[in-house]
């Protein structure tokens, strides 16, 4: 059944070699957000189609260590605030330890369909 | 015609991973306490108001079939972590408004029958299928919390070291243990920075309560207020870490109905599913100021003994977790140390106690569903 369900995770695209994150931005309010809605969440404004990042600030992170189906854990998650927003569920590419809350990430792209940053040095 | 409700009578399981018991069973005997120790015959039961989160469905009506209890209404509601008080919110404006004069609620879970490890991420929300399990969402509240705060390592543990040496006095916990810091911290990384005895376990289990009118019994527990709320958009304009603004909200709410503030009560059941939780809930409901949580833990504040514990059943970290029942669970105790009766446990002289439970797990939003309840001892 879950393979029949469509992906709900937010889409990249890559432009002149930099990744973005397609979403969807209120003309009212300026709310910016990846999540599959038909209004604005915050608003319920009209929405149009944007694309965000690929840099950004690291909000909260973490490494899951317990098994979830379909993963192999350990793996890093991070909430990532994109300049201007929004704020998006990442994993941190080859990291198992968790990344420093304010750290600058910058999104390379997506793996098996997960948004993946890496560390900006 | 508007009533004052109140909670007639309280019954529970015992919590426990306890495969072999049939989840009708469990809610058996939960129910059964709860009409006896209301004094309310089971033929006076108007309607069933029903926490329930994996189900399966039916699950309520084969329960209560099972007692004897059908035709009546049965409403079965999910509101994730926070659907037994959900229900009970649901009951309370019933019996007030006058739709129903004395009403059953039930919370039940089976977790053990229907899950191996921790909860499966949603694989039609973006954020679970991107694996973010739930003590995930958490950790990373903890993560914020301290480089925000400086909420420390030490502080976050002592809520478990807490919790669990509360439910050496709940003979019906699923786990109590006399632990140290050090051993909370020791103990397995579930997800960075909470270990294993900072997670509330799977649990089966069932509560119930008969709610009904205050006037009804000398004895009844009065219900000052209770408040519901559903999460708004949660992301990068947020000024909080996830899931304190909805307890925020729902509290103020709750509060501003009975007439009082956090300061008056004597106790909290709140909502611990893992330690930040325990933090996030306390400064939500206005017992600490945002960020000063892990601090206010760590005087001993919240501790049985202290000025306000908060709880003293050992919480979700002890009791366990059975979703769909928690709630009721937390309501249930509160009714039971209102009353002077919680034994070991109980808190001296308690007057008023506020229950919060919070569910989550809904990409984007700051928690699915939160309740806050206000009681008042006879």
């Amino acid at each position: 059944m879950t393979r029949r369900l469509p992906d709900p995770r937010p889409q990249v695209e890559i432009v002149a070699g930099r990744a973005h994150v397609v979403g969807q931005q209120c003309a009212a309010c300026g709310l910016r957000t990846t999540l599959v809605v038909s209004a604005c969440p915050g608003c319920r404004g009209e929405l149009a189609p944007v694309r965000f990042g690929p840099d950004g600030t690291v909000w909260g992170s973490t490494v899951i260590r317990v098994p979830v189906a379909g993963r192999t854990p350990p793996y890093c998650l991070a909430y990532v605030d994109l300049d201007g927003g929004p704020r998006v569920l990442v994993h941190v590419k080859a990291s198992t330890e968790p990344v420093a809350v304010g750290t600058r990430v910058r999104l390379r792209g997506d793996s098996g369909g997960d948004l993946v940053v890496e560390l900006v040095r | 015609m508007s009533h004052q409700a109140a909670v007639l009578g309280v019954g529970t399981s015992s919590f426990g991973k306890q495969p072999e018991v049939p989840l009708a069973q469990l809610a058996w005997s939960a129910v059964q306490e709860a009409l006896s120790d209301s004094g309310v015959d089971a033929r006076g039961i108007e309607a069933a108001y029903v926490g329930s989160v994996l189900g399966p469905f039916g699950s309520a009506q084969r329960a209560l079939q099972g007692l004897g209890i059908g035709r009546i209404p049965v409403i079965t509601v999910e509101n994730a972590c926070a659907s037994g008080t959900t229900a009970f919110h649901e009951a309370c404006w019933a019996v007030r408004e006058g739709r129903y004069e004395t009403v059953l609620v039930l919370g039940q879970e089976h977790m053990s029958s229907r899950i191996t490890g921790a909860i499966p991420p949603d694989l039609g929300d973006p954020e679970g299928r991107s694996g973010l399990a739930l003590p995930g969402v958490y950790a990373m509240a903890a993560s914020r919390y301290m480089a925000r705060y400086g909420l420390t390592l030490r502080q976050l543990a002592q809520v478990s070291v807490k919790n669990h040496g509360h439910a050496l006095g709940n003979s019906r916990a699923q786990y109590s243990g006399d632990y140290t810091v050090e051993e909370v911290l020791a103990s397995p990384l579930i997800a960075d920075p909470l270990t294993l005895l900072q997670c509330c376990p799977i649990s089966d289990g069932a509560a119930a309560l008969v709610v009904g009118r205050a006037a009804a019994r000398r004895d009844a527990v009065r219900v000052r207020s209770c408040a519901l709320r559903s999460g708004r958009a949660w992301g990068y304009r947020s000024e909080h870490a996830w899931g304190f603004e909805i307890v925020r909200e729902t509290a103020e709410a709750a509060y501003a109905e009975a007439g009082l503030g956090a300061s008056e009560a004597d106790l909290f059941e709140v909502h611990d599913s893992f330690t930040i939780g325990e933090i996030l809930s306390i400064e939500g409901l206005g017992l600490a100021a945002e960020g000063e949580g892990g601090r206010l833990t760590e005087s001993g504040h919240t501790a049985l003994g202290g000025p306000q514990p908060v709880n003293p059943s050992g919480g979700l970290l002890s009791r366990g977790h059975p979703l769909g029942c928690t709630g009721v669970a937390q309501l249930a105790e509160v009714t039971w140390q209102l009353r002077g009766q919680a034994g070991a446990r109980q808190v001296e002289g308690a007057r008023i106690g506020v229950v919060e439970t919070m569910g989550g797990g809904v990409a984007g939003l700051d928690g699915n569903a939160c309740v806050v309840a206000v009681l008042e001892r006879p």
